[in-house]
């Protein structure tokens, strides 16, 4: 077996609260680990720390105390081997789709026309191709949110840390970027790490699924999601799915 | 899958034509035989060949028939002049206000107390120090341009979106690519914004300064002007300063636009 990829022990974090001396306790105890190549959700109620600890796990935040080690190493800072797509895209509004794809290859120092073919194939990779003249603004927001993707995979990262990167899209767009990101994922095997609050979406998705508490958050469950891939959308209406459907929604509410 | 296209193409409006075309016409029927005389207010004609002459000297009509080029271009190099000071000194400190709490605590308060002083109050310190003329000119209008310059540089820098720059670092970027890739861009719009209002004003304390005394020069023309009684001469100084400012404002604007810098993707 392959040494964990993420690992993280005994992670908690609090934030200050302006103008009160108290603190606000996030998270709690964390233990999370997860395999090369592994693609887990987690799930937690709004407000229970799951943003943060993803951020941690990006290296935007650090620890209070505990360890957040990434293939061996521990994660001090950001890193383009541990790529982040946020909820809403954050591209660069002043460069074109296409420059947006190279920004991450011009900061490794890529040679231009290596890094312009580079950018083409993810283009058509998340299919966009013919849009890398567009401007961000000119993209509708699922659109806008498959540039991110591929800006992020260009750099060939071995971590995904995806934070409800569809949440904002309607519900035709998300299942259309599920079935991209899975097809994606298959060809690259990238360890995935996916925060979402719909159930269906973690169960359609990933390996494993992980469980938090209300803040401060800590992971009460871990559940390894049995179903064959691929998962068709009529998986959603068997009584198995359901079952274990409902037994995590009983989970996230107490 | 759908586009959304920009619809930044201007029409043209009758509405906007009804009150130039009236005061034109009053001002005309005004200044016919009888109306106002025209040692208060010169009619369209009168003023059109002033103008003209000033430009060409083809008629001779006024001591400053043909001497429009030497004035303004007395003009613009002390307007250039006073704004570059401006810029140089105002872009680096807002810059720095911007994204180091220490350069702002240690240097943001003294800036604002310095700039509730209207620019205009300087003018009687400034003629101490630095005489009539020249180097007062060029002190206010670097005075008066450099703070929207250096207060808006700052909000820009300041209100970049901290996820752009979380973007900036999750792709790789360094402190240096971090200012010169994502925070230099995104305050790009703030930061033409304050040029803007600080070339306006360039050309506002431009005139100030020229009033106190300079031999060429728009300002110096409309002083001496009024001394001669001739109206015309002041008012044709006045529309060329106008068109002038107009001209060098949209020179700023296109060539951060030619630069790549200022793009509809700003719309966000």
């Amino acid at each position: 077996m392959k040494a964990a990829n993420i690992s993280a022990t005994d992670i908690s974090k609090s934030f200050s609260i302006p103008d009160e001396n108290d603190l606000l306790h996030v998270l709690e105890d964390i233990h999370f680990e997860i395999r090369e190549g592994e693609f887990v959700t987690i799930l937690g109620p709004s407000g229970c720390g799951k943003s943060t600890f993803l951020n941690i796990l990006a290296g935007f935040e650090e620890v209070d105390s505990g360890y957040a080690i990434c293939c061996g190493e521990p994660i001090t800072g950001p890193s383009p081997e541990r790529a982040v797509v946020f909820q809403s895209p954050v591209l660069f509004p002043w460069l074109d789709v296409k420059d947006n794809i190279m920004y991450g290859l011009k900061q490794l120092g890529k040679k231009k026309d290596e890094s312009e073919t580079l950018s083409l194939e993810y283009l058509e990779a998340v299919g966009l191709e013919g849009f890398g003249n567009y401007y961000p603004v000119q993209l509708s927001g699922g659109m806008q949110q498959r540039v991110a993707l591929a800006r992020s995979l260009v750099l060939g990262p071995k971590v995904l840390l995806m934070d409800e990167p569809f949440a904002a899209l309607d519900a035709q767009t998300r299942y259309n970027m599920q079935q991209l990101l899975l097809q994606l994922w298959e060809n690259n095997q990238q360890t995935i790490v996916f925060i979402t609050h719909d159930v269906e979406e973690a169960l359609l998705l990933s390996d494993r699924v992980c469980i938090m508490s209300k803040r401060p958050g800590s992971i009460i469950e871990q559940i390894a999601v049995p179903f064959e891939r691929p998962r068709p959308i009529s998986l959603t209406g068997t009584s198995e799915f359901s079952m274990l459907k409902s037994h995590i929604l009983s989970r996230l509410l107490t | 899958m759908k586009v959304r296209m920009p619809e930044n193409y201007e029409r043209a409006d009758i509405a906007g034509f009804i009150l130039p075309v009236s005061l034109f016409t009053i001002w005309y029927v005004a200044t016919q035989d009888g109306g106002v005389p025209a040692y208060l207010l010169p009619s369209p004609r009168d003023l059109i060949l002033t103008a003209l002459d000033f430009v060409t000297g083809s008629e001779s009509l006024t001591p400053y028939a043909g001497t429009f080029s030497v004035h303004s271009l007395a003009s613009v190099k002390r307007v250039l002049s006073g704004f570059c000071l401006a810029a140089a000194v105002g872009l680096p400190l807002g810059f720095l206000t911007g994204r180091i709490a220490l350069a702002k605590t240690s240097l943001d308060p003294t800036v604002h107390l310095i700039r509730i002083v209207p620019g205009i109050g300087w003018l009687p310190l400034a003629m101490v120090w630095f005489g009539v003329g020249e180097k007062t000119t060029l002190f206010l209008i670097s005075l008066a341009a450099f703070f929207p310059i250096y207060v808006n540089a700052a909000q820009g820098a300041s209100s970049v979106s901290p996820m752009l720059v979380r973007a900036g670092r999750m792709l790789g970027a360094n402190d240096l690519a971090i200012f010169t890739t994502v925070i230099f861009p995104a305050a790009i719009p703030s930061t033409v914004a304050g040029l803007r209002l600080g070339l306006g004003l360039s050309w506002a304390y431009l005139v100030l300064g020229e009033l106190t005394g300079v031999t060429h020069g728009l300002g110096a023309v409309m002083m001496d002007a009024r001394m001669l009684g001739n109206v015309e001469m002041i008012l044709v100084s006045m529309i060329f300063i106008g068109i002038l400012g107009r001209i060098s404002d949209m020179i700023l604007v296109g060539s951060f636009r030619k630069l790549n810098l200022l793009k509809r993707g700003f719309e966000e």
